[in-house]
């Protein structure tokens, strides 16, 4: 029982810690490129391993864009059918540099930290 | 019928239901959204073998129309909601909250409380004039009242002529306080953020 316990309390931190880090990492993944929503997901689950859900996806898509850090055109494609591209804003921008620095800043405390717990050091 | 006629319908009745579902939101954003979605899909089913079987893999992945519709809704509200500094709208928002999560329920509650204080204050303020001598913040038998209380004879008047601006400034500071407390909580919120392994979905 408690060690069931334990494993749903790591899962829910660790589910909480990436959804956390979820914002970030989307405008991370529009840092370099315009990119559409499936394009997105692709970055998402390939660099990160976040595999966010579709339906998640374009509603965040939306707030971004209301909140000035996202902007989007239809582009016609080969596909037959437009897409929607985003891209960051200048505030994007200077939100996700402001995000992955502090992002860095913790890991790189924690990490020190947390080194002997990884590699299993005893006292 | 043709399983990719099968399919067809299928996103059509789908979309149908979205559009229905996004009734609130302004038909540009509408149609949008509707466009979007498509295109989703449609990336998403491409050169699929089993092309009605991806299709119900896909919008199983989007969830049901209501919930995406739900998602937007809240998202687009709650982003407008940061920002702005009408009670009407802060209200709507923490009530939209207040449907997806505990959290949202205790903050709909503040604001709930918060204008409510201010509105009732605001009312004693203009109920003043029609009885000057029963309106007022009185206390005593342990007990503390903002209004028009049963046994006046028993209890003591605290503001006399300062009730007016008195409760005026408290009823300000109650809505800005409200106000700005709704704001931060929004800005401040954790989304409601579905990951689709398993273990990860909320």
């Amino acid at each position: 029982m408690a060690i069931n316990s334990n494993g749903e309390r790591a899962q829910h931190w660790e589910a909480q810690l990436r959804k956390g880090c979820l914002e970030m990492a989307i405008l991370a993944s529009l840092w370099q490129s315009r990119l559409y929503g499936l394009e997105i997901l692709r970055v998402l689950s390939e660099k990160s391993e976040l595999a966010l859900a579709e339906g998640t996806l374009y509603p965040i898509l939306s707030r971004l864009k209301v909140e000035g850090f996202l902007d989007s055109e239809w582009v016609e494609a080969e596909a037959g059918h437009p897409r929607k591209y985003y891209w960051l804003t200048a505030q994007g921008r200077r939100r996700a540099r402001q995000m992955a620095g502090a992002w860095n800043e913790l890991a790189s405390k924690l990490n020190v930290l947390v080194q002997p717990v990884v590699g299993g050091n005893e006292r | 019928m043709t399983s990719a006629q099968v399919a067809d319908q299928r996103i059509e009745t789908y979309l149908d239901r979205l559009q229905s579902a996004l009734g609130r939101v302004p038909e540009g954003d509408r149609r949008d959204i509707l466009l979007e979605i498509r295109a989703h899909i449609l990336d998403s089913t491409a050169g699929a073998a089993a092309l009605d079987g991806t299709v119900e893999r896909v919008l199983g992945l989007l969830g049901t129309p209501e919930e995406l519709a739900a998602g937007y809704a809240t998202e687009r509200m709650l982003a407008r909601a940061s920002r702005s500094l009408s009670p009407w709208l802060l209200v709507r928002s923490s009530w939209n909250w207040a449907k997806i999560g505990v959290k949202g329920m205790l903050v709909f509650l503040i604001a709930l409380f918060g204008y409510a204080m201010a509105l009732g204050l605001t009312v004693s303020i203009f109920i003043k004039p029609f009885m000057p001598s029963r309106m007022g913040v009185w206390i005593g038998q342990g007990s503390f009242n903002v209004g028009v209380p049963a046994h006046p004879e028993l209890m003591h008047e605290l503001l006399g002529r300062y009730f007016v601006p008195v409760i005026a400034a408290a009823a300000f500071a109650f809505a800005i306080g409200t106000t700005h407390a709704l704001r931060w909580m929004i800005r401040k919120r954790t989304p409601k953020y579905g990951l689709t392994q398993s273990g990860w979905s909320v």
